[in-house]
């Protein structure tokens, strides 16, 4: 039995080793540091040797009008895009899971754009949206009007082209887990119901919707959490600028970049730890009281 | 055989203090590529061969991460004797108190070399000026000529760069009269400070206490800007602006030397001309940075790394560095007189620019205060907000940035 414990513990070192070291100790680290004024040039180790400030990071992060205009774009984003990319995706798996020739072909293309490089993507939809990219010519095309200087260098359009972008990449992700939700559901609910007379629009909202339920609220979890922690696309396409700076962003950019204020960044850090952690909860709650019985 | 004895023991004697007597000084610097590589090597190696009791480490590092190294190492005591810095990154590594003050050793021969200012921090100097480098007006010629402007036009004064470059934008043939920059960090700012200061204005009164950024003056210059960007602007990034005007779509870019490097080693069929920023009724102001040679504050070869990089420096090695590198501007006044740029038009143009030629000051707050610059820019140009109110507000935030 000791034997059989030894083994395991030495077969899940690596793993172990590896939590600790890149999660557990930054963790820890960056909660510590994030009470001091430690940048790169004055940093010690030892976080208590540094210069110790108490709360002042925190405070002063909510008297930096950088900061709460990351927070803000930050919810915009997460607002903006969760419950697009959630009813078009639905949508699609809704479309895709009809049978109709070259079914394979639309489920693939739809799929498609989420195994493709953020960064790749970033820089096709950078030259889209310049003045004279396609995007732009055919909007012109259509009577619109569009920035003279293009969508991103314009501070009334840059998040909202970034955010099109991403529901464009991710909505092909969801679509896949929709439809794992949807061919989960028997097959006799929707012949009873239709024995019965119930039409289409009356099957989808009383069998398919609540069933789909817990795949919907864990789209919803993974997306809010991949969504508040959006960093690539504005790296690669504005840079923060152009009111497009996302709370990811800022933390770079002041701890990484441009100050290299670590303990300013660190309680950034984690107050978006918190932001997160309170929506995940949040959601989970809903989920665990929302689980239906098969 | 006792006398044999007696010699080998002398030789070894005399190799073991001569090793033991040589200083080895390591020199971090950036420049890697394979144009300037062999150059550097050359030059250290023959360094060493006139210098025997000295060796040098050279390290390299990349623009990329650099900095972060060079910071790193000089917060954990590991940094290098000569350490190669660039304009915008010295108030940071003097303030923070990690450089030799040198002003008592470059008294002897400071008037022959430009870029001083850059180095000077409340009246000592901390390094010494090694490459320099200006921007200039480049102009499409073959543009030039489609619009109507003779072969030798030049628009000395901003007031005709903006007649032309309208003139170029409005012939609707899908050219642009100018190129405007993207809010680049660390770029956009160096596009507007020579609008600023062509028109007089200024970002600290002369005795560097006040904040004087929404001058009449500044207010001025940031409109004549967006005036350019909205008529006739080509917008994107450096890089980008620099690619249309190589591919003939723009008439005029501000740029600097690397320009010119890229002409070259790609081999441009471009009919292009250089020639100083446009003023208001004079030629006007550019921006000038430059690469800067400094000693560790805790080197315990100061010495030797002193040599070194007056080795560097000496107008010699500048004109062979310069030559390597294409590089147009040596901080030295006599490498500036050589045949090699006195003979090419294009490298005249970024000498006589150099001497129209001024830097940011020198604060350690420059990073943050070259942001909210960059901000109200993007502000004004981009966004259309009014230039007096936005540089006001520039203004507060850059007093209450030093206040703190």
């Amino acid at each position: 039995m000791k034997g059989v414990k030894l083994s395991v513990f030495i077969f899940s070192l690596p793993w172990l080793l590896t939590f600790v070291m890149f999660w557990a100790f930054p963790l820890v680290y960056s909660f510590l540091i994030g009470f001091t004024d430690c940048t790169l040039h004055n940093f010690k180790f030892i976080p208590w040797e540094n210069n110790w400030t108490g709360w002042n990071n925190y405070k002063d992060l909510f008297q930096d009008a950088a900061f709460l205009s990351s927070l803000k774009n930050t919810f915009i984003f997460v607002l903006g895009t969760i419950p697009v990319t959630t009813i078009i995706a639905l949508l699609m798996a809704l479309l895709v899971n009809r049978r109709f020739k070259g079914r394979a072909f639309f489920r693939a293309g739809y799929f498609l754009p989420s195994i493709t490089s953020m960064v790749v993507v970033a820089l096709i939809f950078t030259n889209l949206y310049q003045r004279g990219g396609y995007i732009a010519l055919l909007l012109e095309a259509a009577g619109f009007s569009v920035p003279v200087n293009g969508f991103l260098y314009d501070s009334g359009t840059a998040l909202f082209a970034i955010m099109a972008m991403d529901i464009w990449m991710s909505v092909g992700y969801y679509m896949l887990i929709f439809l794992a939700g949807l061919k989960a559901i028997p097959e006799e609910l929707y012949e009873v119901a239709e024995i019965n007379g119930a039409s289409s629009l009356h099957r989808f909202r009383s069998i398919t919707l609540p069933l789909l339920k817990p795949v919907a609220l864990f789209i919803l979890v993974i997306n809010s959490i991949k969504s508040f922690q959006v960093f690539v696309e504005i790296f690669v396409m504005t840079k923060g600028k152009f009111d497009t700076s996302t709370m990811v962003y800022f933390i770079y950019d002041t701890g990484l970049a441009t100050a290299f204020k670590f303990g300013y960044a660190s309680a950034a850090a984690y107050v978006l730890f918190i932001i997160i952690a309170v929506f995940s909860a949040v959601q989970f709650i809903l989920l665990k009281r929302k689980q239906p019985v098969w | 055989m006792k006398l044999g004895s007696v010699l080998s023991a002398v030789l070894f004697f005399i190799t073991i203090t001569t090793v033991s007597a040589q200083t080895t000084i390591e020199w971090w610097q950036f420049w890697t590529d394979a144009g300037i590589k062999p150059t550097i090597n050359a030059m250290v190696e023959e360094f060493e061969k006139a210098n025997p009791d000295i060796k040098v480490k050279v390290t390299d590092l990349t623009w990329a991460n650099g900095h972060e190294k060079l910071v790193m190492a000089f917060a954990s005591g590991t940094a290098p004797d000569v350490v190669e810095l660039g304009s915008d990154w010295l108030a940071e590594f003097i303030v923070n108190g990690h450089i030799e003050d040198i002003t008592s050793h470059i008294t002897l021969d400071s008037g022959e070399y430009d870029g001083w200012s850059m180095a000077t921090c409340q009246d000592k100097v901390y390094a010494r000026p090694w490459i320099l480098g200006t921007r200039v007006l480049f102009g499409n010629r073959d543009i030039l000529n489609r619009a109507g402007y003779p072969e030798d036009t030049l628009p000395t004064l901003l007031i005709a760069l903006r007649r032309m470059t309208n003139k170029v934008t409005s012939m609707k043939t899908g050219l642009y009269g100018w190129g405007s920059n993207t809010p680049e960090k660390h770029r956009l700012y160096k596009k507007f400070l020579p609008f600023l200061w062509s028109f007089g204005g200024q970002i600290f009164s002369d005795d560097g206490k006040v904040c004087v950024l929404s001058s009449g003056k500044a207010i001025e210059a940031l409109r004549v800007y967006k005036i350019l960007h909205d008529s006739s602007g080509y917008v994107a990034d450096q890089r980008g602006i620099e690619d249309a005007f190589l591919d003939g779509k723009i008439a005029f870019i501000l740029s600097g030397d690397w320009l010119l490097k890229r002409i070259k080693l790609e081999n441009r069929k471009i009919n292009f001309f250089t020639t100083v920023m446009p003023g208001l009724e004079l030629p006007g102001r550019s921006f000038m940075g430059g690469e800067f040679l400094a000693i560790n504050k805790n080197s315990k070869n100061k010495d030797a790394a002193r040599k070194f990089i007056d080795y560097l420096v000496s107008p010699e090695n500048q004109v062979r560095f310069c030559k390597a590198n294409y590089s147009a501007n040596p901080s030295s006044k006599k490498a500036q007189q050589d045949e090699y740029f006195t003979s090419d038009k294009n490298l005249r143009t970024f000498i006589s620019q150099l001497r129209m030629a001024k830097n940011p000051p020198v604060d350690p707050n420059w990073v943050y205060i070259e942001d909210i610059i960059e901000k109200t820019v993007e502000d004004v140009v981009f966004n259309n907000k009014p230039p007096a109110a936005t540089l006001l507000d520039a203004q507060h935030k850059i007093t209450a940035l030093r206040k703190k």
